[in-house]
């Protein structure tokens, strides 16, 4: 997701100055002239002034040198979205990790896991033939390492393993 | 003296420890050499099981995977010119064009030859380092304490690939994440917005894990899949290494000295140390036109560079609990947790657990050689690994882990959130190191920085008027003017250069 200096840059400045909005308002120590709103402060208004000056297109130059830089050095593929579906495709392991967050404790550690791989290996463009198995075997071995090992409370839900 | 190695040496020749050091060696090597995973993300997905370890247990699986992982980076570098860390991204070309000279074992055996030699000079500079810094930190006050982790702050924007504005920017949104909850020095809620699960702030290592793991398991589903590594046979790896040892004193001191110079400065790792030395080495080599065709040279100097950072950024981590890189920064989070706390303190009352870490660091840049030619030997087997069965992986001890250093979902949610704004960061330019640097350094720079005002009746006199603060200030200050120095040189020269003609 590429997004215009111009607008990240005034996103901070809204989120400077609501911080430091916000900073202000805390209630102060009593019969103390520095409290838990200083830092905020100071902050927020750094966070308004740098986001101006982003927008403003200030220090741009160096960046375009870093770039320049690497790419001249290795191969590592020009991060170019084949297709707007494509680019959507980033946000699967934070969705899958909102998915665990909602279904772990109902559906139990092993058949959540074993959606999670599934889904990832099969976006990532895996046959069935190598998806199914990595997700019948990882989530029971990494069940295993963290429950009975490392003693971790990882909820049973509908399939109690035998540890 | 004598007694406390006697100590450290029966702390680390345990048994649980060497098994630690030898199954993160493994670990280390397997996830460094995987083209997207990076050194930072096999030490964060380690903090959940270094909690169930032995402190010292614990620590040796950081400072081993994570040795491992930087030099085991060069080997897809080497083979298929693509970095396996960021930190192989600086010699990459050259590693490559020795290889398709066919020259592979060379270029892989000055990886791994050099990286040990350069592990073992940051560590013999960690020894002699700390304990005089430590005992100058003892005569520290909240102001010194202040102005080191703001200088440490600005050391992290100015070495940021990037524009220092965003690198600034970037910084400063850590040090807003840092003041969500009610670890303040009044104790008050901040920015919970009534939320139970904010009162504690953010978790650093849940934050962690989505800034370096999570985010680049988002970056891989977008990217195309590296192509496999031909299967070849090596020969031997070692061949030479001595006589280039003898021939290239010069880039590989120099080398040892800029990575630990850019390791101890905090914020600046093993990515930055190799891509400085490896421009020092062309400029001050005797044959620059040889660069990038395979000459040793270059590669021999940001090889030693990069591992050689390693070591020393832990001086600034024990010392003063103010992180030298990102590896460090997770490491600062494991300390705490097993009661060594960082402080000059430790140098004196946990001796023994000192020197032990010496003795892990020295041990592991040793067992590099063996098990890094095993994995040089396996690399064709290991790399074949399709992308599509090691992500998920990934993705499920993201999971897990975070949800291991709380047994609470809110920090899964905070690796999902975490993930999300370093992708979005990473790809508009916005450097993530400094961001988590800001996450694990607010704390101590707000309550340094609130108590120090608060002794001196709200005056910022005393910041500047003890000698080692006005110091450290004058240094915090010229961290701080750099980039606008560089730039208004390279505003003025060109117009020179008009007038010279």
């Amino acid at each position: 997701m590429r997004i215009s200096d111009r607008h990240s840059g005034l996103f901070l400045v809204a989120l400077g100055t609501v911080a430091a909005y916000g900073g202000s308002r805390l209630p102060p120590v009593p019969g103390q002239q520095i409290g838990p709103n200083v830092f905020p402060l100071v902050v927020g208004i750094g966070l308004a002034v740098c986001g101006l000056m982003i927008a403003l297109g200030i220090g741009h130059k160096f960046e375009e040198e870093a770039e320049a830089d690497l790419a001249a050095h290795s191969d590592a593929a020009p991060a170019a979205a084949r297709s707007r579906w494509n680019g959507l495709l980033a946000l699967l392991p934070p969705g899958l990790l909102l998915f665990y967050v909602y279904a772990s404790e109902w559906l139990g550690f092993v058949p959540t896991a074993f959606a999670i791989v599934l889904a990832m290996a099969r976006a990532l463009g895996a046959g069935w033939r190598l998806a199914l198995p990595l997700a019948l075997v990882v989530p029971v071995v990494v069940h295993f390492l963290f429950a009975k090992l490392l003693r971790v409370p990882l909820p049973f839900g509908f399939l109690p393993m035998p540890w | 003296m004598m007694q406390t190695l006697l100590e450290a040496f029966r702390l680390v020749f345990q048994q649980d420890v060497l098994i630690a050091i030898l199954a993160s060696a493994v670990y280390g090597l397997v996830v460094g050499a995987l083209p997207g995973l990076t050194a930072t993300m096999a030490t964060a997905l380690l903090v959940p099981v270094t909690f169930y370890l032995s402190p010292i247990a614990a620590i040796a699986t950081i400072i081993t995977a994570s040795a491992m992982a930087i030099f085991a980076g060069d080997l897809p570098g080497c083979l298929l010119r693509i970095p396996g860390t960021p930190a192989s991204a600086a010699y990459t070309d050259e590693a490559y064009a020795m290889t398709r000279k066919g020259e592979a074992e060379k270029a892989l055996g000055i990886c791994l030859w050099f990286s040990a030699l350069g592990g073992i000079f940051g560590t013999l500079s960690l020894i002699l380092l700390a304990p005089p810094l430590a005992e100058m930190a003892l005569s520290f006050s909240t102001y010194e304490y202040f102005w080191l982790a703001f200088l440490g702050l600005m050391c992290a924007t100015l070495v940021a690939r990037s524009s220092p504005v965003k690198a600034i920017a970037s910084m400063l949104l850590g040090l807003l994440v840092s003041c969500i909850g009610i670890d303040n020095p009044a104790g008050t809620a901040r920015f919970t917005f009534g939320s139970m699960d904010l009162l504690g702030g953010i978790d650093a290592i849940a934050a962690l894990v989505g800034v370096f793991a999570l985010s680049e398991v988002m970056r891989a589903m977008t990217t195309p899949e590296p192509p496999p590594l031909p299967r070849r046979k090596f020969g031997s790896i070692l061949k030479g290494m001595i006589r280039l040892t003898r021939e290239y004193p010069k880039p590989q001191i120099r080398g040892n000295i800029v990575g630990i110079i850019i390791g101890v400065l905090p914020g600046a790792g093993a990515d930055m140390a190799a891509w400085v030395s490896y421009a020092m080495a062309k400029r001050f080599s005797r044959t620059p036109e040889k660069f990038g065709t395979g000459h040793p040279e270059g590669l021999i100097e940001a090889g030693s560079s990069n591992n050689a950072s390693l070591a020393s950024g832990w001086v600034p981590s024990l010392l003063f609990g103010i992180p030298g890189d990102t590896i460090t920064a997770i490491a600062i989070g494991v300390l705490y947790m097993k009661g060594l706390n960082p402080g000059p303190t430790l140098f004196t009352e946990k001796a023994s657990s000192m020197y032990a870490l010496y003795i892990v660091f020295l041990l592991s840049n040793v067992i590099m050689i063996p098990l890094g030619i095993v994995m040089i030997r396996l690399a064709s087997h290991i790399l074949r690994a399709p992308r599509s069965s090691v992500m998920p992986v990934i993705v499920l001890l993201c999971c897990v882990g975070a949800f291991a250093t709380g047994n609470n979902l809110f920090l899964v949610l905070t690796v999902a959130a975490f993930g999300c704004l370093g992708y979005v960061m990473e790809r508009n330019g916005y450097p993530v190191a400094a961001m988590v640097l800001g996450i694990v350094m607010g704390t101590m720079v707000e309550q340094s920085f609130v108590t120090s005002l608060i002794k001196s009746d709200g005056s910022i006199l005393p910041f500047f008027s003890r000698p080692v603060a006005s110091v450290l200030a004058a240094m915090t200050f010229a961290a701080l003017l750099w980039p606008l120095a560089v730039w208004l040189k390279r505003r003025l020269a060109p117009a020179r250069a008009a007038a010279g003609a």
